[in-house]
């Protein structure tokens, strides 16, 4: 039998404030909903006890700025150490799929992380997803995300990875948070491609989701060839949610698995916490465990119009001509402290809406014909306008990749005040305050 | 000086002990006939002369009576009549009896969804009425958070139908819809059978001259008096008292592995600082998962009298018994039999051990040095066995679901166990055990009767667990489905736990128990947020009594 196997981790003793969105109540009615189902009863549903992710894995796929004591992590460290035992029980085959149930969420959080923003601190999924390569040889991934909103950071996290295919398919950025999601974001110079956004029009329902799953999700998933699928399991496009202005139903969702058939689902957002929760996540995880989800009907009816039918097939084919038709323009720069080949630069201002400022940030991408290519990421931090540096050294990076991110080291060490080395290629994270080399406290409860 | 006694009903042998003050008086052990649990309890209570003794405060029964019955499925029948409402579909869980289903929805917080069908009630008192059944069993999905339907439906058919019996699934107020519904249906199904036995039980005591109460030991290591127990919950007593009797003949505050090695099966429990623990989900019986609140405990069909088979020329542990041990007079072969023959028990016969086990081996190769090894083979595969279910059992432990961050924070996992060990078996199986688990391993004096003492020594548990919903004005209990009105404020804060305190010491009171000790867990306030606005609370928390043992017991017994 598939064993399909959960972690519920509710957090409820840890919110965004009382009446915030995210606060305890959120998945108390998603409790009661499945222990009363006696889902957890079904043979082939294991439940996993959650656990806490150490730093090492934080750190190889975010840079947490400008030190990790500055943020409150307690929380979030237990949503990423739930996320990986699901991860590590899915590589050890004890499980066939997963379904992380955990607060808080995460695919907000990006590549650098100078505060908490749309709710989320650190990034589940990514961080899972380089556990995994790092530690079970895992090549290629895909992460498809079902949220409502743009999964912008985990975007920004992947986007110069040729070997992470990041999907978002969400309501419009021109209506929603975080804004952003167009079409035109495909890719860095080495990963053009990888990235692939649906913004889909305030309206649409599941007829309308799933013909786009269907019809353009599946089939770039397909030509990709992951070895592992992981999915953003947010819950704002039921046609409750009170953030977003989607029609999707609980049994949507369920057929949204049913055809994504990912390895595992992590629960991103989702705030109509009686109307849709309880109802979605079931509908999510009998369809993970194989079972008969079509007996879940949430109470309320849709009130929203849905788009469907053929305004919304004409769009959607619009939007894929567009998205073809789409071709990189990159910017090259030379800087003296960049090492030798061609560097594509991307400046990007990022907004931490819960704490409410800005970072401003410079991408450097080496353009590489071997490998991911060797990434500098320059951030400051425009409320305090403290400086950090991140160099990412990719996964399999080639031999001059390699050497260029030491030279960028052994430039920036003794010039910048806060200093990360993303060592993905060696497995090895090191930091560097003032010059000098940080040992950062392992924490105890470790799931690796 | 007040007496007590404590009886453990177990597969092979039957266990008594008359306790005074801390001394262990008398102790016995008899034959068990499971197909005559009555007259076993009362040879247990001659054996240590009942009627002679004097002043008996109480007089505890750990039985497997309703274990039995329902394994057997010696069960009358029960119409199960569900609300199930929409969700998951029924067909997705193994149900191990038919079910009515009848319309009428809840949601997660009690309010009504949809509504029932009268057309329908009306179609089920009919069929009740030419029905052999005469029990009826109704569960709601989410009833215990508002009875409503099963109420009416139930006031319904005792008004339509005569001489029904009828329980609700409310009454068992914890979540869990199918266990609710299979715990309702099983309790319903044997609480004939317990109150025959319970009303016999006392006739015979009083007809002995004893007046004292008797007391059923539950799988949760309470007791409760015989007509106030709810009949499922005296399922796993037995391993339950295995615990109880671990915590009778140790100190306070440790943490150890209780192992109890009977006649059919070996039973281990676990104790941490002092508090046996409790399983997080309710507990298995046959293929009936329930609701009903035990102590994490894992039994295995490895015992003192398990048959020893030989394969491809290895000795092997059956999970069955084919009767006594060869030294006692059996036919087989067990590891009773390697135990005496090693010297780690003198109960048997050596040379019909030696003999015993000399059938495992061909004829030719019958030498002392063969058997020997033999011997020491049957004993290490046991040890082997009770080791690898420790070992299970402390996995388990360890991967206990965490609900907030501050549990997973202080997650601890670094006890230092030692093993106290009990049981007709034990002293043959300690050394080999101690080697297994690598830790010390205590044998206990009285090991031989320490699931008696257990029983004898429990103290009455309590737990009371409150789920208040101000903004619709409504309080459960889960231990006791009772279901209410909330008259407070819509945001309270400390006078809810007053409110709980008030509530469970009525209980308390109401069930003869004392509840000096009680404890009370923080208390989850979860603001119920519509709009934006704060519009209530939902409160959870809980007090309880846990499971302990009424003082140590010391073996001030002379040998009889």
């Amino acid at each position: 039998m598939n064993k399909t196997g959960i972690i519920f981790f509710p957090a409820f003793d840890w919110s965004l404030g009382e009446s915030h969105p995210e606060r305890e109540e959120r998945l108390l009615y998603t409790q009661e909903q499945i222990f009363e189902e006696g889902i957890m009863d079904l043979p082939q549903v294991k439940q996993y006890s959650p656990g806490v992710a150490n730093l090492t894995d934080v750190l190889r796929t975010q840079a947490i700025f400008p030190r990790l004591e500055q943020h409150q992590l307690d929380a979030h460290l237990i949503a990423v150490g739930s996320s990986i035992i699901l991860g590590k029980a899915i590589m050890d085959k004890e499980i066939h799929n997963g379904f992380a149930l955990i607060r808080p969420p995460g695919h907000h959080s990006g590549a650098t992380v100078w505060g908490n923003r749309g709710f989320c601190t650190l990034n589940n999924e990514a961080i899972l997803v380089n556990h995994l390569r790092a530690n079970y040889g895992i090549k290629k991934v895909a992460i498809i995300d079902t949220d409502v909103h743009h999964g912008d950071g985990t975007q920004d996290i992947f986007c110069y990875d040729p070997n992470v295919l990041c999907i978002s398919i969400h309501q419009d950025g021109r209506t929603l948070y975080p804004g952003t999601g167009f079409t035109d974001e495909k890719g860095g110079p080495n990963s053009w491609g990888c990235t692939l956004n649906i913004p889909l029009i305030p309206g649409v329902g599941d007829e309308g989701f799933i013909y786009a799953l269907e019809n353009w999700v599946l089939p770039r998933v397909e030509e990709f060839k992951p070895d592992i699928i992981i999915n953003s399991a947010g819950q704002d496009n039921h046609y409750t949610d009170p953030l977003a202005s989607m029609n999707v139903s609980a049994r949507g969702y369920g057929k949204i698995t049913e055809i994504i058939k990912p390895d595992l689902a992590v629960l991103e957002g989702g705030y109509s916490i009686q109307g849709a929760l309880p109802y979605v996540n079931m509908a999510i995880l009998l369809a993970l465990a194989g079972e008969d989800y079509s007996g879940v009907i949430e109470p309320q009816k849709p009130e929203r119009k849905e788009i469907g039918g053929d305004t919304f097939r004409s769009y959607l084919v619009n939007l894929k001509r567009q998205n073809e038709n789409i071709r990189p323009n990159w910017t090259l720069k030379k800087e003296t402290f960049l090492p030798a080949g061609e560097w594509v630069i991307q400046e990007k201002n990022i907004f931490y809406d819960t704490d409410w400022f800005k970072e401003h940030r410079k991408d450097y991408v080496r353009k590489c014909d071997h490998c991911g290519g060797t990434v500098l990421i320059i951030s400051q931090n425009q409320l305090t306008f403290e400086k950090a540096v991140l160099v990412r050294i990719p996964f399999e990076a080639c031999e001059s990749c390699r050497q260029a991110g030491y030279d960028l080291i052994e430039h920036f060490k003794n010039t910048e005040k806060t200093l990360l080395l993303q060592n993905q290629y060696k497995n090895e994270v090191r930091f560097w305050n003032d010059g000098r080399e940080v040992n950062f406290v392992e924490q105890k409860n470790q799931t690796a | 000086m007040e007496n007590k006694i404590g009886i453990d009903v177990g597969g092979t042998f039957t266990d008594v002990v008359l306790i005074r003050g801390d001394e262990v008086m008398k102790k016995g052990k008899i034959p068990t006939r499971q197909e005559d649990l009555l007259n076993t309890i009362l040879n247990a209570l001659d054996f240590i002369e009942l009627s002679g003794t004097p002043s008996i405060g109480h007089i505890t029964v750990s039985t497997t009576l309703v274990t039995n019955a329902i394994l057997q499925k010696k069960l009358p029948p029960v119409e199960l009549v569900l609300f199930p409402g929409s969700g998951m579909q029924l067909s997705s869980l193994h149900w191990p009896v038919s079910y009515r289903v009848l319309a009428g929805e809840l949601d997660f917080r009690g309010r009504e969804v949809r509504q029932a069908n009268l057309k329908e009630w009306e179609t089920l008192a009919k069929d009740l009425k030419q029905s052999e059944a005469k029990s009826v069993a109704i569960v709601g999905k989410f009833s215990h958070r508002n009875l409503v339907f099963e109420e009416k439906l139930a006031a319904y058919l005792a008004k339509e139908v005569t001489g029904l019996s009828i329980a609700l699934g409310s009454e068992w107020g914890q979540s869990n819809f199918y266990r609710r519904s299979l715990t309702t249906y099983l309790n319903l199904a044997c609480s004939g059978l317990l109150s025959n036995f319970a009303s016999q039980l006392q006739n015979a005591v009083k007809a002995r001259g004893c007046n004292a109460p008797i007391r059923v030991l539950k799988a949760d290591g309470g007791v409760l008096p015989l007509e106030k127990v709810r009949p499922v919950e005296s399922i796993y007593s037995g391993p339950a008292a295995s615990v109880l009797g671990a915590l009778a003949q140790s100190d306070g505050q440790e943490s150890y592995v209780v192992v109890d090695i009977g006649g059919t099966t070996t039973d281990i429990g676990l104790v941490l600082s002092g508090n046996p623990l409790m399983s997080s989900h309710g507990a298995k019986i046959g293929s009936f998962l329930t609701n009903v609140r035990s102590l994490a405990v894992r039994s295995i069909p490895v015992g003192g009298d398990s048959a020893v088979l030989m394969e491809n020329g290895e000795a092997s542990l059956a999970s069955y018994r084919l009767g006594q041990a060869y030294c006692i007079g059996g036919n087989h072969p067990t590891p009773t039999d390697a135990m005496r023959y090693l010297n780690l028990t003198d109960y048997g016969s050596m040379s019909r051990a030696e003999e015993g086990l000399a059938l495992l081996l061909p004829e030719n190769e019958r030498e002392p040095q063969s058997i020997q090894q033999i011997a020491e083979t049957i004993v290490h595969k046991m040890a082997d066995q009770i080791g690898l279910a420790i070992e299970q059992l402390l996995m388990e432990w360890k991967a206990e679901p965490a609900y907030k961050v501050w549990e997973v924070l202080h997650h601890q996992s670094d006890f230092k166990f030692y093993i106290q060990l009990s049981g007709g078996g034990a002293p043959g199986i300690a050394s080999a055990l101690e080697r297994r688990m690598n830790t010390k391993t205590i044998l206990m004096d009285l090991s031989d009767v320490s699931n008696a003492i257990g029983a004898a020594m429990a103290k009455p548990t309590f737990s009371w667990t409150l789920n208040l919903d101000t903004s619709l004005s409504r309080y459960r209990i889960e231990e006791t489905g009772e279901q209410g009105s909330w008259e407070g404020s819509k945001k309270p804060h400390k006078e809810v736990e007053e409110f709980l305190k008030n509530l469970a010491l009525r209980q308390a009171q109401s069930m003869g128990i004392e509840a000096k000790t009680l404890q009370t867990e923080p208390f989850d306030y979860f603001p119920l947020v519509e709009n934006y606005h704060t519009v209530g609370q939902i409160i959870r928390g809980s007090m309880h009594v846990p499971p302990g043992v009424l003082r140590s017991v010391t073996g001030g017994l002379k040998d009889e």
